[in-house]
């Protein structure tokens, strides 16, 4: 009996330490070699009835939950699970991807039904069979969609894997206070007039810095309307990492600012930045699309500190776009009919998107409403001024050009700004910076040949 | 003869079995969840293992490869895997030594009965406090304050002390000393209590008689106190210089996982991190982990045999006591 007691205790401990002994982080061995067994087929139509209780979102921040829960009744019965995971250091990714892998395995209930993935990489998912095609699953319609969003979520067979819920065409935010000041006026077209080139931008630089302010807030400020022109992807068909002149053109434009003091060294997300958003701020352009102004300027719309109001767009020096969410559908999904519903929602209720535009500051992925707006002489945005926004964004539309990106996007663009940073703060000098560039790329993607 | 002898055993009762049966679950674990694992990755870093996009590339048989790679020096002729083990050991150093140093003062003002010190209970709780906050949350709060537009800056600042707000983060001495501060505070309590145990564990008579033979307490500590605490000394030094090695919450998070700057911050952990990040690269990782691995054993041989050769002959007497 005694044996006995003692045998089962000890088998306790030993199954109870097995089982804490699972979570350990970086055991290389339990992982599966090759892809799924199985790609779990789209069926929609087949048994239409039947489909699952919990609808599980992946997403990297809380933008899209928003309008969401505020502009999409969820079937009764069905709860919605979101899973959010912050993109810095492609933490998202990791999630996603693993998540995905293990999607043919995972219960009903724990599948991924639908994901959120932004323009840097979602080449990457659109591209693989771990996504499938809308159109089967009842998305048919795009004929109000901007064709670049379209086509950003088309894999290398022509299928549409996925839509977005705005558009992103990316405009010079400026302060109208500072512009009077610095310009002699606020109107969008002669502002525009005034920095309609680099060469006119870096001079209007200098005379703001005379006055006493500063050109932009953040050392890659300008980043994206630089690196939306290049004219080839990062890297080349033999994985040769490029170096597009529009990438050096940025180095040395902010290599410029930095040492002139024409802007700030913060990065595009810091706090030392939005600070400057405050009446008291002293930069006069900002660059972002329209959910900037929600996501990024709460520091300008504050009652008290804020200058609501003290803001106008214009195209600004380069045509371009920054960002962009789109919401793709999973292979495997034991939600098709809801996520078609929600994706139908989201670019083809006008209602909706309406919604989008007029309380929320969007842009919408709806050249209908858009349009409606664009041309309505009634109206105008607040915050900017009275400034009909969704007008200028209309005629920034056919400028977005949706072409050499790579599944390496993010991390590249992050670290390149990232590493360079170091050199435009003065730490390092270009070459250890570059240097440093290239190690980070060594270390995230062995595939990639650096210089 | 023989059958004599074996005879009488065989009637004895053996409690050996249930010794073994009692410290199996010990060894299946750590076969389970330590062994295997660390085989599997010594296995894994000869392989080119890694994730291209969603795809899987590889295992590949490799053989040395990825050391070759990992050794290879780059344009400037220095190797990086060996800088980044230069930054562990400097950041482990500039955190170890104080920490020791503090805790060993602090575990003999603690146990003196001359001193005889009030409040005893309270101060071990809160000396040992930052280490039950987690690394994480611990980085972070540093992180904010000496943030460029942290408090620390604004304070210096609105004091007159300063005329331009400093970013501290991006400054390779603040940044170093700044981890090893946050290693010292998270661990000298930790390290206090073990010593503390061990200096309770010599027999009180020891220091008696120093006293009666008219040692100060200088000699006594020296005398006496530091050889008889030699083997916990040696245990508190080996454990710590392999945490040391494994460095890796804090300076991540405290520079968002960059290193910064120019790399001088970057562990061997968070180097071993890099590749796990964008392509789950588990055969370099691998390799990285390996190196770790020889490094922390030579490492521990050579920090056990010069402390305990030093005071070889104390710990034994200390045992016949």
């Amino acid at each position: 009996m005694k044996k006995l007691i003692a045998l089962l205790l000890a088998l306790v401990m030993v199954l109870a330490l097995c089982a804490c002994g699972d979570t350990k982080p970086e055991e290389p061995a339990g992982e599966p070699a090759g892809e799924p067994a199985a790609e779990p087929a789209a069926e929609p139509a087949a048994e239409p009835p039947a489909e699952g209780k919990v609808l599980n979102i992946y997403a990297w921040n809380e933008e899209f939950k928003g309008f969401f829960e505020k502009y999409y009744t969820v079937p009764e019965g069905v709860t919605v699970n979101w899973v959010i995971t912050p993109s810095d250091n492609g933490a998202y990714q990791d999630k996603l991807t693993e998540a995905l892998l293990n999607q043919a395995t995972a219960a009903d209930d724990e599948k991924i039904d639908m994901f959120l993935a932004e323009d840097d990489y979602i080449l990457k998912y659109v591209d693989s069979e771990y996504t499938q095609d809308i159109t089967a699953m009842g998305v048919t319609d795009f004929s109000s969609a901007y064709k670049y969003t379209v086509q950003a979520a088309t894999d290398s067979k022509g299928a549409v894997k996925g839509v977005s819920f705005q558009c992103c065409p990316s405009a010079l935010i400026y302060r109208r206070s500072i512009a009077k000041d610095v310009l002699g006026t606020d109107d969008p077209a002669e502002v525009q007039e005034q920095l309609n080139s680099w060469d006119k931008f870096n001079a209007v630089a200098a005379t703001a810095k005379e006055k006493g302010y500063y050109m932009t807030g953040s050392f890659a400020e300008t980043y994206r309307a630089f690196s939306n022109n290049c004219s080839g992807a990062w890297v080349d068909e033999n994985n040769n990492l490029q170096f597009d002149p529009q990438i050096e053109a940025w180095i040395d434009q902010t290599d410029e600012f930095i040492k002139n003091g024409y802007t700030l060294t913060a990065g595009i997300w810091d706090q030392e930045k939005t600070d400057q958003m405050y009446a008291d701020g002293k930069v006069m352009c900002f660059f972002g699309p329209a959910w900037y102004f929600n996501f990024c300027m709460s520091n300008a719309q504050d009652p008290e500190k804020g200058c609501y109001g003290d803001w106008a767009i214009c195209e600004g020096p380069a045509a371009h776009y920054w960002g962009g969410t789109w919401l793709l559908a999973p292979a495997g999904t034991d939600n098709p009919t809801l996520v078609a519903d929600i994706m139908n929602t989201f670019i083809n209720n006008e209602e909706v998107c309406s919604a989008l535009v007029k309380n929320e500051n969007q842009f919408s992925n709806n050249m209908k409403v858009n349009a409606k707006f664009a041309e309505d002489p009634e109206y105008g945005n607040a915050f900017l001024g009275g400034q009909n926004d969704v007008a200028v964004f209309y005629g920034l539309t056919d400028k977005i050009k949706f072409e050499n990106h790579t599944i390496y996007d993010q991390l590249l663009n992050e670290g390149i700004q990232n590493n360079l940073r170091e050199y435009f703060q003065g730490t390092v000098d270009k070459e250890t910076a570059l240097a440093n560039f290239y190690k980070f790329v060594n270390e995230s993607y062995p595939d990639i040949v650096t210089p | 003869m023989n059958e004599r002898i074996k005879k009488p055993k065989r009637l004895g009762v053996s409690y050996a079995k249930w010794g073994y049966l009692f410290i199996l679950p010990f060894f299946i674990t750590y076969i389970v969840c330590t062994l295997t694992p660390q085989i599997m990755t010594i296995y894994n870093s000869f392989f080119e293992n890694y994730r291209r996009g969603l795809s899987q590339v590889g295992p590949n048989f490799v053989g040395l490869e990825n050391y070759v790679k990992l050794f290879t020096p780059d344009k400037t002729g220095s190797i990086d895997i060996l800088k980044y083990f230069g930054n562990t050991m400097i950041l482990w150093v500039l955190g170890a030594v104080p920490q020791i140093v503090v805790a060993l003062l602090l575990a003999v003002f603690f146990t003196s009965y001359r001193l005889n010190l009030k409040g005893q209970q309270f101060f071990k709780t809160v000396i040992y406090m930052p280490n039950l906050i987690m690394a994480s949350a611990f980085s972070m709060l540093f992180f904010t304050l000496f943030n460029i537009a942290g408090p620390v800056n604004q304070i210096l600042k609105a004091s007159g002390m300063i005329q331009e707000s400093i970013d501290f983060l991006s400054l390779k001495v603040p940044v170093r000393l700044l981890i090893s501060l946050m290693n010292f505070l998270m661990w000298f309590g930790n390290t206090t209590i073990l010593l503390m145990a061990g200096i309770q564990g010599i027999d009180q008579n020891m220091f008696e008689a120093a006293e009666i033979d008219g040692a100060n307490s200088l000699q006594v500590f020296f005398r006496v106190t530091l050889p008889l605490l030699s083997p916990i000394l040696v245990y508190t030094v080996i454990t710590a210089m392999i945490g040391g090695l494994q460095m890796f919450d804090v300076p991540q998070i405290l520079t968002n996982g960059k290193g910064t700057p120019d790399r001088a911050s970057m562990t061997m952990v968070m180097y071993l991190n890099n590749y796990l990040g964008g392509s789950k690269n588990y055969g370099m990782a691998g390799a990285v982990s390996v190196v770790l691995f020889v490094i922390s054993s030579v490492l521990s041989l050579f920090v056990y045999n010069s402390l305990s050769r030093q005071y070889k002959d104390a710990p034994r007497k200390r045992d016949r006591v």
